[in-house]
């Protein structure tokens, strides 16, 4: 981990220095002056080509004051300049401003606007037309005025909001129907708004060199380990990137190992998720424009769980809890040990299902092996073929490819029956596997295990365990072990590893998060 | 960009391992529609069948003497596939292979030469040792490779046939698999108490190790039928084997060691000479072995909870106790005659225990087993041997006596 640290950080610095040079050599140049025909000639230059760019020239309450405003077609509120900023500057000024007009000669106080005609909240006087352009184009509106030495930026930026809607990536049957949304200060405000939580952090980065992103860095000052935050923040002010589209961009660039097949920061899109794991003292991100939150330090153990769990009562929350795992490895495994079985250890099957099964499969030309990865990769491309198709398509996509594939491919002698049930089994199990970026990693880790058990059997399948298990031993995910609390073993912690133990019983935060508050309840 | 060079090597390594492991192949790998499954396996005295003799006639065979003949049952890829189909079995669903010769595992091999697909011995269910052969052989020579073999599993069963060994591997039924008919009524023994509990391979291989005589169960065929009928007494001295228990006597046995799991027990009523049959629920015995001195006794106590299941007695009345009683007392008297037969024979004809008195003995009287174990058959076909049965009727059904 700190490899990493220092070798971005190197990288990082390189970069910076140079484009600051270039930045400030601009900045010299690039400055309103009072001449309001050259600042307008200057705006014009900079950001006058584009088509959405509207000026709008008048004159200033009736005086003959040359000003105009411009603003982006779209971005801008429109409502919000047509009732609230233009009746405002173009009706009469009182009369003891007019009188005071000579000794301005010409121009107009600024502060005279600012504080008693503009009636909106939010206005920002800037001086440098880089500053302007940034602003401009991300829905402000600028007032330029003759005269003055400064433009007006006058926050008019329309946020384009959806409708809060179910995520769909993470439904619940039990749970809130609430799913983040593009708008970033939307989800803070989920976050906020969701119980007064105390203590309640959202730190603001932005990220990304040339499109520049609002990032928010929430956690709860209180329980959270403040080397924890440290680390976070420092990752993310690592990220040198033109541009950060989505989280997953953050997510690739501060995590630890980016050659393990495992995620090391969750996903979610769930405002109720993210609350859950800022009370036991993680740290969320979250980025502007996407609706899916990041949540780090995360374990194995988070990534087959699912805030359902603790919503329905323990019992039923320990047993899909307990299916899920079942589920996985499951999924990990059988098309591997269908092999191991069907090649090595013909032994090992109990004699009536050896005899059926190799009634079945005495027509299949192929090993085990081939007939597996023929039936696996055609269920992955119809998997993904599913999600590409529009809408209504998918689903029947995945019957009529399924059930046809299937059948006509036992009928045609390619694969066994039995093999069809595996493949179905494996399916069906990872699809119940609650986060989508987990599933990928399990249906991943599939095909390197079916080529074990196709290389050394049953054998081969367990040195892929053990791999597997080593692998996962040594990962961390910022700073804290990736099987806690399994490895290192924490007894006091398995109430919540594989089975769900009454909420009473679980007084205690995660201790591997090294919280300041580690009381949860009495 | 160098560090990046650096991060992905492992990448490029880890890569190239996998690659290399699919260079190497399939290491021992045998898929499952190329084997046949062998199931089942007779052991008889060396006749050629016909193939054998036409074959060796064209210039077949290798230098051996026709001592022993081995039939493998085995399910073929082909019949298996035929058994699974929608249609159902129409015809045989196992193959009987025979080879002679005087090594097992050269006749295994030999099969190799004749089937495409080889014999594994993963799925063995039963092996069945032919009278002849057992009194001629040692047991553990005719098992040894076996034993010896990681493939047949310990848990396969040890039969005897009176006959040809071969003919209990045969049968008339499409879609019956005679092995597994072998292997299946093996596991009725909580029906009748003339199965013996199954003797593995393992479990004879550690009667023949440490020297003590058992049974083992006996097999009769005729006309692709089986039926088990009594046991066949192995000697503990001579691995070989030396006669035979008959059903009665076996049932005996059983009561002796309490082994069995159900059963029934026919007697005749004394007053009026006329049947009830006692069905047994549970069956427990203790061998208690008395040592005074050098003299050496036990004391057999049997007992049982069972039902009255059958009753021709038209005087008794079932919901009256004295009936019952003399129900129990009669078939108690069975049962002891059953024991009083058996005992005899073990003790004055055949002179071996097979009963596991000694067993008893040397667990509670260690001492004294040392000293006897050497010669124990001998001095056990000497010991005294008191017995005592109590069967206790419990439940006599949902039908009473007619009201008086």
């Amino acid at each position: 981990m700190k490899e990493w640290i220092s070798k971005i950080g190197k990288k990082g610095k390189v970069t910076n220095n140079d484009k600051l040079e270039a930045t400030t050599s601009q900045d010299t140049t690039g400055q309103f002056t009072d001449n309001f025909i050259l600042n307008l000639e200057m705006v014009k230059q900079e950001i006058g080509h584009n088509w959405d760019v509207h000026f709008r020239e008048f004159n200033l309450g009736r005086t003959g004051i040359r000003s105009i405003i411009i603003f982006v077609d779209g971005l801008s509120d429109k409502d919000l300049i047509d009732k609230h900023i233009m009746p405002s500057l173009m009706v009469d000024f009182s009369a003891e401003y007019k009188q005071d007009l000579p000794y301005l000669k010409g121009g107009i106080s600024k502060e005279f606007i600012k504080n008693e005609v503009l009636s909106i909240s939010e206005v920002e006087e800037v001086r440098s037309i880089k500053e302007f352009t940034s602003k401009v184009l991300t829905g402000s509106t600028a007032l330029i005025m003759d005269g003055s030495l400064n433009a007006l930026i006058l926050g008019t930026t329309k946020l384009k909001t959806r409708t809060i809607e179910e995520p769909v990536s993470e439904a619940l049957v039990r749970g809130p129907r609430v799913g983040f949304t593009e708008s970033l200060s939307d989800n803070t405000s989920f976050l906020r708004g969701s119980g007064e939580i105390e203590n309640l952090s959202l730190v603001k980065f932005q990220v990304g060199k040339r499109s520049k992103k609002d990032l928010v860095v929430a956690y709860i000052k209180d329980i959270v380990d403040p080397e924890l935050v440290q680390e976070v923040e420092n990752r993310i002010k690592k990220i040198d990137m033109d541009s950060v589209p989505e989280s997953g961009y953050v997510e690739q660039l501060i995590e630890d190992n980016y050659l393990s097949p495992f995620p090391q920061v969750q996903n979610t899109e769930r405002p109720d998720r993210v609350i859950a794991a800022l009370m036991e003292g993680r740290v969320a991100i979250l980025l502007d424009g996407t609706p899916f939150a990041l949540i780090a330090p995360v374990t194995l153990s988070m990534m087959l769980q699912s805030p359902e769990d603790y919503y329905e009562r323990w019992i039923p929350g320990t047993f899909i809890r307990m299916l899920r795992y079942l589920a996985a490895i499951l999924a990990l495994f059988t098309p591997s040990l269908y092999i191991a079985f069907i090649s090595f250890h013909s032994g090992m099957i109990p004699t009536k299902l050896a005899i059926s099964i190799i009634g079945t499969r005495s027509g299949v030309p192929f090993p085990a092996l081939i007939e597996a990865l023929f039936m696996e990769i055609s269920i992955e491309i119809l998997r993904e073929a599913g999600l590409r198709l529009p809408k209504p398509i998918g689903p029947a996509m995945g019957i009529v490819g399924g059930l046809i594939i299937g059948e006509a491919a036992v009928q045609a002698g390619i694969v066994s029956p039995v093999l069809v049930i595996v493949v179905a089994l494996t399916a069906i199990s990872s699809f119940s596997i609650p986060q989508y970026s987990a599933g990928f990693t399990i249906r991943i880790l599939r095909f390197p295990a079916m080529l074990c058990a196709a290389t050394f059997g049953l054998y081969g399948v367990i040195l892929f365990f053990l791999f597997m298990a080593s692998h996962l031993v040594k990962l961390k995910s910022f700073g804290v072990p990736f099987l806690s609390p399994a490895v290192p073993y924490r007894l006091s912690e398995w109430k919540d590893l594989m089975v769900r133990m009454p909420l009473m019983m679980m007084k205690r935060r995660p201790k591997m998060m090294h919280t300041k508050n580690p009381i949860r309840k009495g | 960009m160098k560090q990046t060079h650096s991060k992905i090597r492992p990448l490029f390594i880890s890569l190239s391992v996998f690659l290399f492991l699919s260079l190497t192949g399939c290491w021992s790998s045998h898929e499952i529609e190329e084997q046949s499954l062998g199931i089942g396996l007779a052991f008889d005295k060396g006749k050629q069948s016909s193939i054998e003799k036409k074959l060796n006639e064209q210039g077949g065979g290798y230098s051996k003497r026709n001592l022993i003949t081995a039939t493998y049952q085995f399910i073929t890829p082909l019949v298996a596939s035929s058994t699974t189909k929608q249609a159902g079995p129409q015809q045989k669903s196992y193959v009987n292979v025979s080879e002679s010769g005087d090594s097992f595992h050269q006749m295994v091999r030999e099969i190799s030469l004749r089937s495409e697909q080889p014999v594994t011995a993963h799925h063995m269910k039963v092996v069945v040792i032919s009278e002849s052969l057992a009194k001629s052989y040692k047991l553990e020579q005719l098992l040894d490779q076996n034993f010896r073999e990681s493939e047949v599993r310990p848990s396969c069963l040890v039969l005897i046939s009176k006959g040809r060994a071969s003919k209990t591997l045969e049968t008339k039924k499409a879609g019956e698999i005679p092995a597994f008919r072998l292997a299946g009524i093996v596991e009725n023994a909580y029906r009748s108490t003339r199965i013996l509990p199954p003797m593995s391979h393992i479990k004879v291989e550690s009667k023949i190790k440490s020297g003590s005589s058992f049974l083992l169960q006996n097999v009769l065929s005729a006309n692709g039928q089986v039926k088990f009928a009594g046991a066949a007494v192995i000697d503990g001295k001579t691995h070989k084997m030396t006669g035979f228990l008959n059903e009665e006597e076996l049932e005996g046995v059983t009561w002796i060691t309490g082994k069995g799991k159900g059963g029934v027990v026919k007697s005749f009523y004394k007053e009026t000479g006329q049947l009830i049959v006692y069905e047994i629920e549970t069956m427990k015995s203790r061998i208690i072995p008395r040592v005074k001195g050098n003299n050496i006794s036990f004391d057999v106590n049997i007992e049982s909870v069972g039902r009255l299941s059958e009753n021709w007695v038209l005087s008794g009345n079932t919901f009256k106790n004295e009936f019952l009683k003399k129900a129990e007392k009669s078939s108690e008297k069975e049962v002891k005659r059953l024991v009083r037969n058996v005992l005899e024979k073990m003790q004055k004809e055949y002179k071996v225990d097979v009963a596991g008195f000694g067993n008893r003995l040397r667990i509670e009287n260690p001492k004294v087993w040392k000293k006897v174990k050497k010669d124990w058959d001998q001095t056990f076909s000497e010991t005294p041997i008191n017995y005592n049965v109590k069967l206790t009727i419990n439940d006599y059904g949902t039908s009473g006596g007619s009201k008086k």
